[in-house]
């Protein structure tokens, strides 16, 4: 007789704990798989911080107004712990069993590319902010949406810039790294250094994750070249950057895809960072305006409050997902997946990140401003209307600089 | 011609790092037969504790070796004390699972500790280098270079000249004959496996000087410490110089003359060949 009533309790304890959440009406949930461990991590923690500060700041001015409804935002995150076969995975989970309403991208173009493929199979909506690579979005995909600029328009102010540069450069060095992105932004570089009239000298790919420089540095210096473009990952241009220096390689200028904006990059090499020019389409400023965050600038303050550390234009372009979700579902006044693609692909509205616009193919489009790292800040020298301020070149020899020789 | 001096002196610097990496190794696989997938993960280690000592307490990596090599000797003895002693006679597939799990674990509990973000060893001399006529000799590398060529003459004379070392060669021959002579097999596993951890862990503070550390490059500096190992010969500790010396210059004229890609592809051929014309590696013994 006591068993049975023990039992009963039991079941009424249980049953009791899968009480669903009670809430107004139900949240509107957005799933994504974003690099919490691996390789990949560093820059995938901005992903995960940058969409929980986006929602909750939207959560609290309101929510998203649908019909004549107000709901609120919530986020499902996995880690793929920089597996891209997990993160398909994870994707694939999170449609057809979490049964989120919407899909937030994860960092880098072989993800992005890999899980374009489950948003378009599934036809949810997924808007990444991860992937800049021309070939997510040449499939002719619906469902995928980018707010990182192409790849292979990342060089494009730079080169412009190269060629207003007293004395210009007469031959450039191209290297890339074997994945996505950067294959991609080489295939774009090429022809605009041909059109900027600049002699490519050096056009090599590299393995991903080398950390051996040495041959293409010595390559660079016994060529006399002028100037260096890396596409890589931050790890790679770390070991780049050492590598040059405790070689003597310094040509005219050098330019990274990644790295420059990211405070880690700079604190890991202190002062020898100085000089590296790269881009950025997202800088922190008060012009930006926002419905949600003010501008750009508050933005950043109150994200650095939180967690510590400066946002770079990937933390921007990822709180511009949710964004562009939220402005969708409001203007498409449901959240019925077939009617906020088609509110995506017509959105045109002003954000802490910009203008956010998606052209035809689904990738939004942003010209790059050239930035340089000019004694440990990053300032921007050449934007759309020409030079901003007076970059630092041609970059000193190595033993000429003025360091410090901080070991930080 | 200046161009492939210049590659050619890179390689043998290089070949010095990867050699005083392997070392640990090759020592604790050639004489206790175990084969450590975690050896990458303790460089990894020692690289972080170089780190802090220098960023911490301004110790350089360099004067810094002797405490590095120290504790990381306590922490290998430790691991093998109570881990690895545990499956010592067991089939080799334990070892193997074992030393995994236990990379798994490392690499985790330092991304937990440490963050994922990259970290430099950066002593005020990093970038400084000495011309040779042409050829620019990076400081860093030919100091690292030195302590693997001193490290691993050590190492050698240890194994032939000391009573320590005597006595751990003559356990990897005969366990039996060795016990009968007073040695104390726990105590002498565990000595030798501090003693390859202890090196790891000079590697690490080495490689952080060179390179860059996170928590993930355990695994890749496993699998190029196993090429070099067998490369160079087990039997030998000399042989990891060869080894790396020869994988380094190989794959650095790789990736000058055959393509940027295809230095890993240079080293496993390099590996592959070694297997099929002399499998007890290029200064081990001939059956």
């Amino acid at each position: 007789m006591l068993r049975i009533g023990a039992s009963i309790a039991g079941c009424l304890l249980a049953a009791s704990l899968f009480v669903p959440n009670t809430s107004s009406a139900a949240d509107i949930t957005l799933g994504a798989s974003v690099q919490l461990t691996g390789p990949l991590a560093n820059t995938g923690r901005y992903y995960k911080d940058a969409y929980e500060f986006a929602v909750d700041q939207i959560n609290e001015k309101g929510g998203v107004k649908v019909g004549d409804q107000q709901r609120k935002l919530a986020l499902k995150i996995y880690d793929n712990q920089s597996d891209v076969n997990l993160s398909v995975r994870q994707y694939t989970q999170l449609v057809s069993q979490d049964k989120v309403n919407f899909l937030l991208g994860p960092f880098a173009s072989n993800f992005a590319l890999a899980d374009s493929a489950i948003s378009e199979k599934y036809r949810i909506p997924m808007v990444q902010g991860g992937g800049a690579s021309d070939q997510i979005f040449s499939r002719k995909f619906k469902y995928i949406f980018g707010t990182l600029a192409p790849a292979s328009d990342y060089f494009q102010s730079t080169v412009e810039m190269m060629t207003k540069l007293k004395p210009e450069p007469k031959n450039v060095a191209l290297l890339y790294a074997d994945d996505a992105f950067d294959v991609s932004v080489a295939e774009g570089t090429r022809p605009l250094l041909k059109k900027a009239g600049l002699t490519i000298a050096l056009d090599e790919r590299y393995t991903s994750n080398a950390t051996d420089f040495n041959s293409l540095l010595s390559r660079i210096r016994s060529a006399n070249i002028d100037a260096v473009l890396v596409a890589g990952h931050e790890t790679e241009i770390l070991n780049f950057v050492r590598q040059a220096q405790s070689l003597s390689v310094s040509p005219k200028m050098y330019s990274f895809t990644v790295g420059v904006p990211s405070a880690d990059f700079r604190k890991a090499l202190g002062d020898d960072a100085n000089f590296a020019f790269g881009m950025t389409a997202w800088l922190p400023s008060a012009s930006l305006k926002d419905k949600w965050f003010g501008d750009a600038e508050q933005f950043a303050k109150a994200y650095k409050v939180k967690y510590g550390y400066e946002p770079d234009y990937h933390a921007a372009s990822a709180a511009a997902d949710v964004e562009a979700f939220a402005q969708a579902i409001e203007e498409a006044g449901s959240i019925d997946p077939q009617k906020v693609r088609d509110a995506l692909a017509k959105l045109n509205f002003e954000s802490l990140y910009g203008t956010i616009a998606f052209a035809e193919d689904g990738q939004i489009h942003l010209p790059q401003t050239v930035i340089q790292i000019q004694g440990d800040e990053v300032v921007p020298v050449y934007g759309k209307q020409g030079f901003i301020k007076q970059p630092k070149y041609p970059m000193p020899a190595w033993n000429e600089r003025q360091t410090t020789g901080t070991g930080k | 011609m200046s161009l492939l001096a210049q590659v050619l002196l890179n390689g043998v610097l290089l070949g010095g790092l990867y050699a005083i990496m392997a070392l640990g190794l090759a020592l604790v696989w050639g004489v206790l037969n175990i084969v450590n997938l975690a050896h990458g993960a303790f460089i990894m280690l020692g690289g972080y504790l170089a780190w802090y000592l220098f960023t911490g307490l301004g110790i350089d990596p360099f004067l810094g070796l002797p405490i590095t090599a120290v504790a990381m000797f306590a922490l290998g003895y430790l691991v093998q004390r109570l881990l690895l002693n545990l499956i010592v006679r067991a089939p080799m597939f334990n070892t193997l699972l074992i030393t995994f799990g236990i990379e798994v674990v490392i690499t985790y509990v330092a991304q937990l500790a440490f963050s994922a973000d990259f970290r430099t060893i950066n002593p005020s001399y990093a970038g400084n280098n000495v011309s040779l006529g042409p050829v620019i000799i990076p400081e860093v590398r030919l100091m690292a270079f030195g302590a693997a060529i001193l490290l691993t003459f050590g190492m050698w004379i240890f194994l032939l000249k000391t009573r320590l070392g005597r006595a751990i060669r003559a356990t990897a021959q005969n366990l039996v004959a060795a016990r009968l002579y007073g040695v104390e097999p726990r105590h002498l596993y565990a000595t030798t496996f501090g003693i390859g951890i202890g090196l790891a862990g000079m590697a690490g503070s080495l490689y952080g000087a060179v390179s860059q550390i996170n928590p993930y490059i355990g695994a890749a500096l496993t699998a190029k410490c196993f090429a070099i190992s067998i490369i160079g010969g087990l039997d030998n500790p000399l042989g990891v110089i060869v080894g790396g010396i020869v994988l380094g210059v190989i794959e650095s004229l790789a990736l000058l003359y055959v393509g940027a890609t295809f230095g890993d592809v240079a080293s496993f051929c390099v590996l592959v060949a070694v297997l099929i014309i002399r499998p007890s590696g290029l200064l081990g013994r001939t059956a």
